[in-house]
């Protein structure tokens, strides 16, 4: 019997997001439920670690949502094909933090100076860096006109396209210098599960 | 036939230790190549993302530490046994780091009064919950005699053991207040492959400035 699934998150995309991509494509039922601000105190004790998303799996909470990320990958054959397509995989998942941790400190910046700074760096340096990187990893795969690893949509692409919005919040038009990269945007916005999740999901800021 | 493995580091222990250890408790074979901090320049740009821990696999390299312990875990039979068993022991893993992250943060910090605000942050609130939340999943699992998860060793035990040595440059005795946990670090220290590792590994600084990583 398929088993119940319950994505416990705020009313925002932020970290629950790729979970629900994941649903999306795989077309398998899930309770998104989203809780407000002021209710989050109340629920914060009943959590593994004091922090969302959790996700339930029959009644059982897992947390962490690259762990829930992962997991439900795998369950929903999203992960890779192969152990060493699925470690290629696990490590542009991994880069998605390294590219997106640098955001929270300019946001918490309250000194306009020092933001500026941080801002300059993030997207002239870092923010780059690894686009390029990432761009040169998607070209040597069906020459950037598919997907990041196999033949197929995996979590890569998903992270990725999750966390384009979070990277626009630290530097603007990060794809500019990176065609490959916009197209592969584009093309994964325009999948027709995916482009039915972007427009049915609740319109929220984050 | 056997892969041939190379993981490619600093002389420390810091991100490759996990790995290190993973290598060590599955007695497999690899090359442990470390170079200097001076020597890092000369390497960087020939890795994926232009940081380390690589592990070249039959010399296909594989970046972010997370993705090397979590393929070699799976590799090894030390990832857990069911799908659900993986997804805690990653759960896991994804913690260690919400527990180690704010060390380096608060090491890098130039701000004097904002680097002490972060320590006591750390040290009496987050620590402290994290901590909890591990040792609750612990004594949960075999009254906290045994593993994180399930009934053998999984890699998960093995980012606990490595985390709770980061700890101490920031926050001392980490485990007075939770002596399952202490008791859980001294039984995976005493496991024989292990115990051999710990013994052999090179006398390098172990946690130190110079091993909070900073990727500009």
């Amino acid at each position: 019997m398929a088993p119940k699934y319950k994505l416990v998150y705020f009313d925002v995309k932020g970290r629950g997001e790729l979970a629900r991509l994941l649903f999306a494509v795989a077309e398998v039922e899930y309770e998104d439920y989203r809780f407000k601000e002021e209710d989050w105190p109340k629920l914060k004790g009943d959590t593994p670690f004091g922090q969302v998303p959790v996700l339930e799996v029959d009644g059982k909470p897992l947390a962490q949502s690259n762990a829930i990320a992962r997991y439900l990958a795998r369950e929903f054959g999203l992960a890779g094909k192969t152990a060493w397509d699925q470690a290629q995989v696990d490590m542009i998942v991994e880069t998605m933090q390294d590219m997106g941790n640098p955001v929270i400190p300019i946001f918490m910046c309250k000194n306009e100076e020092e933001k500026a700074k941080l801002t300059k760096t993030y997207a002239e340096e870092t923010l780059p860096r690894y686009m390029e990187a990432l761009q040169k990893i998607l070209v040597a795969n069906t020459e950037g006109k598919g997907f990041f690893v196999g033949d197929e949509m995996t979590l890569a692409d998903l992270a990725l396209f999750a966390s384009f919005d979070w990277f626009e919040a630290g530097a603007k038009n990060p794809l500019e210098k990176f065609p490959k990269l916009q197209e592969f945007k584009d093309r994964i916005a325009s999948c027709p599960k995916i482009a039915a999740w972007l427009e049915k999901r609740p319109k929220t800021e984050f | 036939m056997a892969h041939k493995y190379k993981l490619i580091y600093f002389d420390r222990r810091g991100r490759g230790e996990v790995a290190r250890l993973l290598f060590a408790a599955a007695g497999v074979e690899y090359e442990d190549f470390r170079f200097k901090k001076e020597e890092w320049p000369k390497y960087k740009g020939t890795t994926p993302f232009g940081q380390c821990p690589v592990l070249e696999v039959d010399g296909k390299p594989l970046t972010q530490s997370n993705a090397i312990v979590r393929h070699l875990a799976r590799e090894f039979g030390l990832a857990g046994k069911t799908a659900w068993d993986q997804a805690q022991v990653d759960m896991i893993l994804e913690t260690m780091q919400d527990i180690a992250n704010p060390i380096s943060v608060i090491c890098l910090c130039k701000d004097e009064e904002e680097k002490h605000a972060l320590k006591a942050t750390y040290e009496e609130e987050t620590l402290p919950r994290y901590l909890e939340a591990v040792q609750k999943i612990l004594a949960a699992n075999k009254d906290g005699k045994g593993f994180l998860v399930g009934d053998e060793m999984t890699v998960a035990d093995l980012s606990l053991f490595w985390t709770l040595d980061c700890i101490p440059v920031m926050v001392k005795n980490p485990t007075a207040k939770f002596p399952k946990l202490q008791e859980f670090r001294d039984r995976i220290a005493a496991v024989p492959n292990i115990a051999a590792w710990l013994e052999k590994l090179p006398k390098t600084a172990d946690w130190d400035n110079s091993n909070v990583e900073h990727n500009p």
